[in-house]
């Protein structure tokens, strides 16, 4: 059991260029973080740092009261879960599954009883014999979870464990790693680039881009409060739409005006925070989800959207169309409608946004500008 | 569609097999020849006749004399200079493929000696083993051929071990290995088809080193290639003879690709199928 702390923790390559620059994070004893950012942003390099496998050039490492910065992998009690799950290929199963107790000096006898019951509790039972060669893509992946949970380590490390498997498998194999941790309760750090894995897995997201942490909290906190436009747009698929438009103080009240009859008042709640920066250039980042097809009480706002593509899902109706910013720039605006929706490509319709979950970004500085958060406390 | 029309235009097709053919038989048809002098008594050795008779004279002949004994001690020697390279050539290999064990300087001093000439090598070998008393020995045959290898054997072991992904030894090392641990029960039987198909690239570059031998072998210790060359004699080439030797010189070397193919092809593409 433990806990791991980062304390201004970087990795600078030889070339002078960093991989991880200035990381601080503390993971309690038990927590499931997720390490969320797209290929090159030092996530991985985190996750090697700390099981190891690449030395810290600043900061220090944590792991419970240790400093772990000089310490080898091996003394470290960490499993590591592989991208390529990078089973022993000349090994059995039950040997790969066996090998990090035999180099820990267990006896025979335990060797043989613990792996059986992590084969049993993986559903590896009927294939302890099978070289790796002969596993399908799926049994491979549970064989690199079980030789890390045979060894009962204090900490897991996942380096994005399910990208090569298919939707189906995926996504049990999601379900089956948040039972695993429920059950184990260890500290696992889960690496990925996948947004749903993200948001379905762990207690925390960190989100990272080049090398630095951009901002770490609970996965609806950060939906709902990116801190920049880059977490906006990285958090859901469709992204965040990101507009840009003019703040305008008219008549006692503060108005989003995307031109061309896309306007919108600030609703009350969110007047003061953004009063200061009446009269300049924002971006409005309005989630696709919070556009309806039908008012939804005094809470949303008509807008007319000319609809370029319609997507239907099956579940949901995917609108990407034009509105606003006059005819020679118009804005890109995706909406996330109901099934039921009754929408064809080159209609105009009246959709209706909230504007309560919405936010505003300095286009210079790209953060968002601060307004009191609809989660309360959370 | 048919897999005719994928098939190119049949006058091309014999073109092409044509040439391939006339080039196999560049290559097969001295071996054949080889072959049919080494079965055919010696005075008919010229003979116009494609097969003038069958006997094992040239044979007999030359395995009278020490031509047994220049065998045994080509084996012994292409052996045992594989067996102490080996080891070495793959801890080095290793060190240069993941470390930065002495920089670019090593792999350039490695890659050098193999630039150089033989003959500049072969002068300074005799002094050393001189010094040793190991001149017309076996012991420092193979010493000397273990030296040759090594370089040639690190170079194609670093190549092999750069292919083998960087996480496998990541796993051991976090499963509880020391990096010597992540070597030798993890990198090294990983890579047994690439040590195979180094072993046996060593092996025939002994077994075919002809100045070295020449050099520091005497008549008891002298292998096949010099061997061969003693039968151009005072008395003219004799041909049966040394078609004979050539067969048997080769022979060791037909039955080793035959067995090692499989781990030659595996080895040499290891890290392309990856």
């Amino acid at each position: 059991m433990a806990s791991i702390d980062l304390r201004s923790v970087s990795k600078l390559y030889p070339n002078g260029s960093y991989g991880v620059r200035d990381v601080d994070l503390r993971i309690e004893n038990g927590e499931f973080v997720i390490f969320l950012g797209p290929s090159g942003c030092g996530k991985s390099t985190t996750l090697r740092m700390i099981a190891g496998l690449e030395s810290i050039s600043a900061g220090d490492l944590f792991i419970g009261d240790r400093n772990m910065n000089r310490v080898p992998p091996r003394d470290r009690n960490v499993a590591v879960v592989f991208q390529s799950y990078a089973l022993y290929p000349h090994m059995s199963v039950r040997a790969n599954m066996g090998f990090g107790l035999k180099m820990r000096g267990a006896t025979g006898e335990e060797i043989a009883r613990k792996t059986e019951e992590t084969a049993a509790l993986l559903g590896l039972g009927q294939l302890l014999d099978r070289k790796p060669a002969a596993l399908s893509g799926g049994q491979r992946q549970r064989v690199a979870l079980g030789r890390a949970i045979v060894r009962e380590p204090d900490v897991f490390l996942l380096d994005e464990p399910l990208s090569n498997l298919d939707a189906q498998l995926r996504a049990e194999m999601r379900l089956e790693l948040v039972k695993l941790h429920r059950r184990l309760g260890r500290t696992t750090i889960h690496v990925t680039h996948d947004q749903v894995e993200a948001m379905t897995m762990g207690d925390r997201i960190c989100i990272m881009r080049e090398g630095r942490l951009i901002q770490a909290g609970r996965p609806l906190d950060i939906y709902a409060d990116p801190v920049n436009l880059f977490v906006a747009r990285f958090l859901a698929s469709p992204a965040m739409n990101l507009l840009p438009v003019r703040l305008s103080q008219e008549a006692g009240s503060l108005v989003i005006d995307g031109g061309e009859g896309l306007r919108f008042t600030v609703p009350a709640r969110h007047v003061a925070a953004y009063a200061p920066h009446a009269g300049t250039q924002v971006i409005f980042g309005l989630r696709p989800e919070d556009i309806y097809e039908a008012p939804q009480g005094a809470r949303t706002q008509p807008f007319a959207l000319r609809v370029t593509a319609v997507e239907a899902l099956g579940a949901e109706i995917i609108l990407s169309g034009t509105a606003g910013g006059g005819t020679a720039r118009p804005l890109e605006i995706t909406a996330r409608l109901s099934r039921h929706a009754r929408v064809q490509a080159g209609e105009t319709v009246t959709l209706h946004a909230d504007l309560l979950p919405a936010h505003l970004f300095d286009p210079v500085s790209e953060t968002a500008i601060a307004r009191p958060s609809l989660r309360g406390a959370a | 569609m048919s897999a005719d029309a994928d098939k190119p235009p049949i006058a091309r097709r014999v073109a092409l097999h044509a040439g391939l053919i006339a080039m196999c038989l560049a290559i097969v048809l001295p071996l054949l020849w080889v072959l049919r002098v080494s079965f055919v008594a010696p005075e008919q050795s010229y003979s116009t006749t494609l097969l003038p008779g069958f006997s094992t004279q040239n044979y007999q002949a030359l395995l009278s004399g020490r031509f047994g004994r220049s065998y045994l001690n080509s084996i012994v020697v292409s052996l045992g200079s594989v067996l102490i390279a080996l080891p070495f050539a793959a801890m080095t290999g290793y060190a240069f493929a993941r470390f930065s064990t002495g920089g670019r300087f090593a792999r350039f001093l490695m890659l050098a000696t193999q630039m150089l000439p033989p003959v500049a090598l072969v002068l300074p070998s005799f002094t050393l083993l001189k010094g040793l008393a190991l001149t017309n020995s076996l012991t420092g045959l193979v010493l000397v051929y273990a030296a040759l290898n090594l370089p040639f054997l690190t170079w194609i072991l670093m190549g092999f071990f750069k292919a083998i992904p960087v996480d496998l030894e990541w796993a051991a090392l976090t499963d509880g290995a020391t990096a010597w641990g992540a070597f030798w029960r993890i990198v090294l039987p990983v890579s047994l088809p690439g040590l195979a198909a180094a072993g046996v690239l060593g092996f025939i570059l002994s077994w075919n080193e002809f100045l070295f031998a020449l050099v520091l072998s005497g008549p008891s210790t002298q292998t096949i290639p010099v061997a061969l060359a003693a039968l151009q004699t005072s008395n003219g080439v004799q041909i049966g003879n040394v078609a004979a030797g050539v067969v048997l010189a080769i022979l060791p070397l037909v039955v080793a690709s035959r067995f090692i193919q499989r781990f030659l092809v595996e080895g040499l593409t290891y890290g392309s199928v990856k």
